[in-house]
């Protein structure tokens, strides 16, 4: 663990050109309210809240991020917001208006893909726009556009089983986007690729997002991956699940690799580690009732 | 590495192609290998005896087969009574015709006039067994293939449809027998409710298992597209079962043709039911081989052939890299030309 020679506050300190691009966001319209959310599992007889009270405000054109620990229903949240799951309490407003079930004004990249697998690249781009009573020629022309934009044009005719992770999970993107969704949710996309696909990912996550109107709801559990994206960053605790802090993310814009080893970084992730990792007597590893089956002296530490 | 420690029975991975044809034909090669063994090996099996020439037995005539202890006994008490002892080869029971006698039946079977005017030559009984078993099998599907979706796709439907369907498959096809004779008459309407009743029950269930397999991710993330609905089923919850759908169809035809044995003597006897039974009467069991060697044939190919159709209509399904895409326009083919209305029903 790093010292900390900073003021512990420091995360909050905002550099002048970033507290004003804040204040700008502020001003923009509301897109999606989320107000004192809770969800509960389980029968009427043994209810467990998952998590209570979360409420967000989330503005065109932001970058959220939610992070938690496993368990604080991060995931959850994100399948209440698509309309996947019901809300146990509170509720969802998109433009004002409440949601009900799932539907395309909010596109949903799941952390498995998800890809069509009897439909080839450009059709399961074009799956949304044809649900959303497109001409077919009109929808392939977008289509092609969205593939242009992700960089897969040459593979609009491959099956998504021939394409890699990351690929997979581009056209995804693509396809959640060609229908045009007000918010784009994101459920730890990148959470099954390795490290290297990752940070492409996250590299081309930033260039989609600043070129095209849409407004991100990011799921994560990298702390990294939430500091290096996000406008601003939903804490939720575990047991029972709540909002903790709704972080607004010190580090300017626009975002590069250069920055994880900046003083706002730095500070940021801290404070998220504080949250995610609080300081424990053993690392966080709880000590295994191990009886020693090696020779005395057998060290391998 | 050591040729020791080659994987030769394919435990990890599969073997190669020239193997696998090599077994292919070796899975068929070893039963006709034994079955030529008893039949042309003279000391191999052969039970009885046929008389060339009587000699001087009273109760031997030419061509008779005999048991082999019986011929002994005769041809010893002959010789001891000073008389010409019989003659006679081993041979097999008639039941077990050789090789090549099956192998000519094929050809001659197809050749030979009925005895009887009004009997089916065996192209026409086999014709008609085909027609049977088609019909029968696609009055099923009809029915079937659709009850067996909409059970996959909503649980209000499984619920209400599959209990009496699990309890109804139990009952055996032929005990509908005289039922669907009282009920159909005696002619080919009974025989294709027989495959019916084989059939239909089986399939709603197998398919609408199979629906239910359809990962429900896929459903979520289609629905977050804007799918929902009829549009839903057609274009996401049919595509995504339907190469494991018709999986379960061609298993579900094999099961069609051992109803077909069963329907065929319901009634008046038909198909090639009738003709084995004809030929068994007539002792030629040789035509009797080539038949179900036939039934064997027909289901076996046309297996083969849905295989390869199957490979060809599923392109996203194959394991290589994918060459043809016109079968693959299938079910990419927008259906919103007929379903457009229903797509702005909030």
């Amino acid at each position: 663990m790093i010292a900390i020679d900073l003021p512990p506050e420091e995360y909050l300190q905002q550099r002048p050109h970033v507290s004003e691009r804040f204040a700008r966001i502020r001003k923009r319209p509301l897109i999606l309210s989320v107000r004192n959310l809770r969800k509960d599992f389980g029968g009427d007889d043994q209810p467990r809240t998952v998590f209570e009270g979360v409420t967000l405000d989330i503005h065109r054109r932001e970058f959220i991020c939610v992070i938690g620990p496993s368990g604080c229903g991060k995931s959850t949240l994100a399948r209440i917001v698509a309309g996947l799951d019901e809300a146990s309490g509170g509720e969802v407003l998109l433009d004002g208006v409440p949601i009900n079930g799932p539907g395309p004004d909010r596109g949903m990249v799941f952390q498995g893909y998800t890809l069509f697998p009897w439909l080839t690249v450009k059709a399961n781009v074009m799956f949304g726009l044809e649900m959303g009573g497109q001409a077919r020629s009109i929808a392939e022309q977008e289509a092609r556009q969205w593939l242009d934009m992700v960089g897969l044009s040459s593979f609009e005719n491959a099956y998504p089983q021939e394409l890699s992770g990351g690929m997979k999970q581009r056209v995804a993107i693509a396809r959640a986007l060609a229908s045009g969704p007000r918010i784009l949710i994101m459920d730890e996309p990148f959470g099954a690729l390795d490290a290297q696909t990752r940070a492409q990912m996250q590299g081309y996550l930033l260039q989609i997002w600043r070129k095209v109107d849409v407004t991100i709801l990011f799921i994560t559990h990298d702390l990294d991956e939430a500091t290096y994206l996000s406008d601003r960053i939903l804490v939720l605790g575990a047991n029972p699940g709540r909002a903790v802090e709704l972080i607004e993310n010190p580090v300017p814009r626009p975002r590069s690799v250069d920055q994880f080893q900046s003083s706002e970084f730095l500070a940021l992730k801290r404070r998220l580690e504080h949250h995610i990792h609080p300081p424990v007597e053993t690392d966080g590893v709880d000590l295994l009732p191990m009886v020693k089956l090696t020779h005395a002296g057998d060290e391998v530490e | 590495m050591t040729k020791a420690h080659r994987d030769w029975l394919g435990l990890k991975k599969e073997l190669p192609r020239k193997r696998r044809v090599q077994l292919t034909l070796l899975s068929f090669l070893v039963p006709l290998a034994l079955w030529c063994v008893v039949s042309y090996v003279p000391w191999v099996w052969h039970p009885l005896v046929r008389v060339t020439t009587p000699g001087e037995v009273d109760y031997f005539t030419e061509d008779m087969d005999v048991p082999r202890g019986d011929f002994a006994t005769e041809s010893r008490k002959a010789r001891d009574r000073g008389q010409t002892p019989p003659e006679g080869f081993r041979v097999n029971p008639v039941y077990l015709p050789a090789p090549h006698a099956v192998a000519r039946a094929f050809v001659s079977a197809f050749q030979t006039p009925p005895r009887l005017p009004n009997e089916p030559w065996l192209h026409q009984s086999l014709g008609h067994s085909i027609r049977t078993i088609v019909f029968g099998f696609l009055v099923s599907s009809l029915l079937g293939l659709p009850l067996g979706i909409f059970c996959g796709t909503y649980r209000f439907a499984a619920r209400l449809q599959e209990p009496f369907i699990e309890f109804f498959r139990y009952l055996p096809a032929p005990a509908f027998g005289a039922l669907c004779v009282a009920v159909l008459g005696i002619d080919d309407a009974p025989k294709i409710a027989i495959i019916f009743v084989g059939t239909f029950f089986q399939q709603v269930l197998v398919i609408s298992n199979t629906v239910r397999k359809v990962d429900p991710a896929l459903i979520e993330a289609s629905q977050t597209l804007g799918a929902k609905g009829w549009r839903l089923v057609l274009r996401v919850i049919i595509p995504a079962s339907i190469s494991d759908i018709y999986t379960d169809m061609r298993i579900l035809l094999g099961w069609a043709w051992t109803y077909l044995i069963v329907a065929e003597v319901v009634g008046t006897m038909s198909g090639i039911t009738f003709f084995i039974n004809q030929q068994a009467r007539y002792r030629n069991f040789d035509n009797v081989y080539a038949a179900i060697a036939m039934i064997g044939i027909i289901g076996f190919s046309s297996d083969l052939v849905l295989s390869w159709l199957g490979n060809v209509l599923f392109p996203w399904k194959r394991k290589t890299k994918v060459e043809s895409r016109v079968f693959g326009r299938l079910w990419r083919r927008d259906s919103s030309t007929t379903l457009a209305p229903t797509a702005h029903t909030p």
